[in-house]
């Protein structure tokens, strides 16, 4: 503890019992509808004793937490995750957090197929509903980008969305998102790379897979082998770029704010560790679904002109 | 290695981010006109535009990716 003066705890109780009397004010106005005719008058004397008593909260919490913080001595970002030694094996930290990601995932799949599933009937209501919408309108999403029914597919692109989320909504307890790591996300668009190649082949054969390469000329079959080499690395990139972007400007707002870090981070962190990965995973199996149509795709089809190509770079 | 020119690397490194906010603001602006001109479409305009929001926004990322690589790889 440091910098403590009879001033700053006279301040900080001074700040606090105006915040708390405030608030004890506007609860004691009440609110009336719409069409009363001091509505807007009632309505901006409560915003106004709120809003003074928020900001005097947040003061006195500031200066409250400060007595006890450390200097920050600047920001600690690394694009490697930190190693852990745990029984005196050297972990990637990544790898502990996203087991316990699919350790939570998995007790809640258990769940639900011990509680819930038993208890499915024809008249779905609640978390059944819940489930279906979420599996048909992935069904949906796979039979529209890929051309085809497949169950394996759904299944694999499902658990991955949910692991993903998992993993990125850690974030919120202040723990390194695993995909905010090159390798978690490598791994995953390496997945993707042999998920392309296997239904490319099984499609068209190993011959018919090569031929495509050198289409519509034999001369740019180089330019094309490589655009699909890009492709796992394009999407591991995005991705982890997206994370440690996220996680960075979190930790810039975090040792900005320093012991005032109250209330503000959670505004900002629903935007940077909800939001916005929520957006990227869409992103990730868009894209994978998209590729994996892509290589299944009849080379006589109509939708031949409408590839996207320009996705690839 | 001198530390400034690492810097200026980096700093070269990050001008993807102008192409990438000239592109995000061409395709809004795009969104913006046929959200007026069809606005019964407002839900898959939506949807079309986050999807290439996010493909555009990417060029920057690795850009950004490029940047910290090289602070983070030379600078240490």
């Amino acid at each position: 503890m440091h910098d403590v003066s009879v001033w700053r705890i006279a301040v900080i109780v001074l700040l606090a019992a105006l915040g708390v009397f405030m608030f004890i004010k506007m609860s004691k106005i009440k609110p009336v509808e719409k069409e009363d005719e001091h509505y807007q008058e009632i309505k901006g004397k409560r915003g106004k004793f709120r809003n003074i008593g928020m900001i005097a909260l947040w003061i006195a919490s500031g200066l409250f937490f400060g007595m006890f913080m450390e200097k920050s001595e600047g920001l600690h970002v690394s694009i490697n995750a930190e190693r852990v030694n745990l029984f005196g094996i050297d972990f990637n930290s990544s790898i502990l957090i996203s087991l316990c990601a699919s350790l939570l995932v998995i007790v809640a799949a258990v769940l639900i197929r011990i509680f819930v599933i038993p208890k499915f009937s024809d008249q779905p209501k609640g978390l059944q509903n819940v489930l279906e919408i979420l599996v048909e309108t992935l069904d949906g999403y796979v039979k529209e980008k890929t051309g085809m029914v497949n169950e394996n597919l759904t299944a694999y692109f499902l658990s991955l969305g949910i692991l993903l989320v998992a993993s990125a909504l850690l974030e919120l307890f202040s723990l390194r998102p695993p995909i905010a790591d090159l390798t978690v996300t490598a791994s995953m668009a390496l997945v993707t790379f042999v998920l392309i190649n296997f239904y490319g082949i099984r499609k068209k054969g190993v011959g018919g897979r090569l031929k495509q390469l050198a289409q519509p000329m034999a001369i740019v079959a180089p330019f094309k082998f490589l655009s699909d080499i890009a492709v796992p690395i394009s999407l591991a990139c995005r991705l982890f770029g997206n994370m440690l972007g996220g996680m960075i400007v979190m930790h810039l707002l975090y040792m900005a704010l320093g012991a005032f870090g109250v209330g503000i981070p959670a505004v900002a962190g629903l935007f940077f560790n909800a939001f916005h990965p929520g957006i990227q995973i869409y992103i990730f199996i868009t894209l994978s679904l998209t590729f994996i149509g892509e290589a299944v795709e009849d080379p006589e089809g109509e939708h031949h002109d409408a590839q996207p190509h320009g996705q690839k770079a | 290695m001198e530390t400034g020119l690492i810097a200026i690397g980096a700093g070269i490194a990050v001008l993807t981010g102008l192409g990438a906010g000239i592109g995000m603001g061409i395709a809004t602006g795009k969104a913006a006109e046929a959200t007026a001109r069809q606005p019964e479409v407002t839900g898959k305009i939506n949807s079309v535009l986050i999807l290439g929001l996010a493909l555009t926004e990417s060029t920057a990322i690795y850009g950004f990716v490029t940047a910290l690589m090289i602070m983070f790889t030379m600078g240490a």
